[in-house]
């Protein structure tokens, strides 16, 4: 095994009181190697935008604060790490792109300037070069005419295009990894394709590593080779995305993939997974999937079970199918 | 861009008209007769008689009307019925002392007010914003004929830094009388225009493209100036706007505390004596000036957010 270029160890993000915290993210352990696309899985509410923003340290503190773990990019502690140091990685080494095309751009900033201060920020430049960046990346994310567009603002492009320059911003210093937090929820679907055909593209041509954040197994399927599920702040699956969609081992994770609507389906109704995420912090003990799980067992109640190893590239937290060697695909 | 200012200009006419008409009729209604105000009284009643021919007074109330239109519109605002002197050389001789004063508060106000919003949004709920919210506690609280008054006695009467009354000749003793009164009004405004900066940048700060600059790897300062600030100025702008129309209104009590020449004085003095003619210069020009200051922050506005230049 190569050495990650991401390592996430334990990571836990409170909110609230020091003295009576609300625990949203647990235990989490996650890896993406150099030039990997990991795909982080899970309904609204289970914690995986959270951990995103964790990793550049963008979720603000107070109300909420990163109670334990730690998170190493490329060897260097990111928690330890200075804010001033950490900042000077923020979207030079590791750039985020976010769900909200439509509010993540300043509205009296031009395009220009708004890519431009990416590169300023980290790497020095005459202003003429800078320029020929800027062109040179709208370019590569597919704006059409970059240079009669320099000057234009955000209101000015649809959802869509926002979206392009999201991404420009975020290569514009070739980063080593690419967060990626639902960047396709907010668009339509044709756009969503060629957002995601975009993000390929870059992979390919810069040869990022990505971690793409996503309610959507689709769009993770699209995009990424490995996964993870995460439910209620917990990662209750990893694996690589051929194992997962061909032999889920959480309960939770073959409900999400029974949700996915096909054309073939004869069903007038969508399944739908009983009951809804826990709230934050509600559960104490035992598995936060225990209340909505079809297959739970006493011991579900009590003990919150550990990652089990499944082959090489397939783990999962379930008491029960850690003890069958294989499970009915449901 | 010309079509715009064009349009608010026409816009605003309405609004003048409105306000000179409220004017006219309210001097006429409130009690008080001028003519008894000026010549006393005493007067022989045909002392009496003659003043009011003279001056229109026995016309007919629309006739009154029409005049006092056309008057203002040819800016021909007449005599003073007490001062003896033509109305409009009383408003040139006076405006420029509280335009003077209007824009030194300002000045002060925005220079300390928008740092210190900075200051107590950055620092929230830390002890500078804390400390920021009983400055603006008292900026808000003490009237400014008060706060004047308390500067006028500690800074002039005990310690003799500043000049008591007047507005000064040259330059540097116009500077040195405008320190107090200044600093009587900007004490409100810093108050109002740190708190309005503190409240938006606190919003602004919380948005999406914040986020977006952290990511890139912005320093905090530029965070908060950079994308934050300028943010923030759009609703900013407008609280300025109020802001200015306040100060101009609280020159007014401010200017008799100093006894510093000005508008307000002149309005004051005007009202006590029934002197119409200055009274009703003196609103037009408040108005006039009300409706310069509301074009002047559209146009802010248009400068500070492309989003409106499109329309």
């Amino acid at each position: 095994m190569s050495a990650p270029l991401l390592n996430v160890q334990g990571l836990c993000v409170e909110f609230g009181p020091k003295a009576a915290p609300i625990r949203v993210i647990n235990d989490v352990n996650l890896r993406v190697d150099p030039g990997e696309a990991v795909g982080i899985v899970g309904e609204s509410g289970s914690g995986k935008s959270i951990t995103s923003l964790s990793i550049l340290r963008l979720v603000p503190e107070p109300p909420s604060r990163i109670a334990a773990g730690s998170i190493t990019f490329e060897g260097r502690d990111l928690l330890a790490m200075p804010k001033s140091q950490l900042r000077h990685m923020r979207g030079r080494d590791i750039a985020m792109i976010f769900q909200e095309p439509m509010s993540s751009l300043n509205p009296v900033m031009t395009v220009e300037a708004q890519i431009g201060e990416a590169i300023m920020l980290h790497e020095r430049m005459s202003r003429a070069e800078r320029r020929a960046r800027v062109i040179q990346l709208l370019r590569l994310v597919g704006i059409p005419d970059p240079e009669s567009r320099l000057k234009a603002y955000p209101h000015q492009f649809s959802g869509g295009m926002r979206q392009r320059v999201m991404i420009a911003i975020a290569v514009a210093c070739n980063p080593k990894l690419l967060i990626a937090d639902e960047p396709t929820t907010a668009l339509d679907v044709t756009i969503q394709a060629q957002v995601l055909d975009l993000m390929k593209d870059v992979r390919e041509k810069l040869n990022t590593a990505i971690l793409l954040i996503s309610h959507d197994l689709g769009v993770i399927a699209e995009v990424c080779e490995r996964v993870l599920v995460m439910y209620a702040g917990h990662v209750v699956e990893d694996a690589d995305i051929r194992s997962l969609f061909e032999n889920p081992k959480h309960p939770y994770t073959r409900g999400l993939l029974r949700a996915v609507p096909s054309l073939t389906d004869e069903r007038s109704r969508l399944y739908q997974i009983p009951g809804s995420v826990p709230q934050a912090g509600s559960i104490k003990q035992g598995c936060p999937f225990y209340a909505r799980c079809d297959l739970r067992q006493n011991i579900c109640a009590q003990t919150m079970p550990a990652m089990s190893r499944h082959s090489s590239s397939h783990q999962a937290a379930c008491w029960v199918t850690q003890n069958l060697s294989e499970v009915r695909s449901a | 861009m010309a079509r715009y200012i064009l349009v608010r200009v026409l816009d605003s006419i309405p609004t003048i008209l409105l306000v000179l008409t409220l004017v006219f009729l309210a001097m006429r209604i409130l009690p008080g007769d001028p003519a008894l105000a000026v010549l006393g009284d005493n007067a022989h009643p045909e002392t009496i008689a003659r003043f009011r021919e003279q001056f229109g007074l026995n016309d007919p109330l629309w006739l009154q009307y029409l005049n006092f239109l056309r008057d203002v519109f040819t800016f021909d605002f007449g005599n003073s019925l007490v001062k003896n002197a033509p109305v409009a050389t009383l408003i040139a001789n006076n405006l420029p002392y509280t335009l003077e004063l209007t824009l030194a508060a300002m000045v002060i106000g925005i220079t300390f007010g928008i740092p210190l919003g900075v200051m107590a949004a950055v620092r929230r709920n830390k002890w500078q914003d804390n400390g920021f919210r009983v400055f603006s506690l008292v900026g808000y609280a003490v009237p400014d004929f008060y706060l004047g008054a308390v500067l006028l006695l500690t800074f002039s009467l005990s310690l003799g830094w500043f000049p008591i009354n007047g507005a000064g000749t040259d330059f540097a003793s116009r500077m040195h009388h405008i320190v107090l009164p200044a600093l009587t009004l900007a004490m409100l405004k810093m108050a109002f225009i740190g708190r309005l900066t503190r409240t938006s940048l606190l919003e602004v700060l919380g948005r999406d493209y914040v986020r977006t600059a952290r990511a890139k790897g912005a320093s905090e300062r530029r965070v908060v100036y950079r994308h934050g600030l300028r943010n923030a100025l759009l609703p900013l702008s407008t609280g300025l706007g109020l802001s200015i129309l306040s100060t101009l209104s609280g020159s007014v009590a401010v200017e008799l505390v100093f006894n510093r020449p000005g508008i307000g004085r002149l309005l004051i003095e005007a009202i006590t004596e029934r002197d119409y003619p200055v009274i009703q210069a003196g609103v037009v020009v408040f108005a006039s000036v009300v409706v310069i200051v509301n074009l002047l922050m559209d146009l802010v506005y248009v400068a500070v957010d492309p989003r409106i230049r499109v329309q």
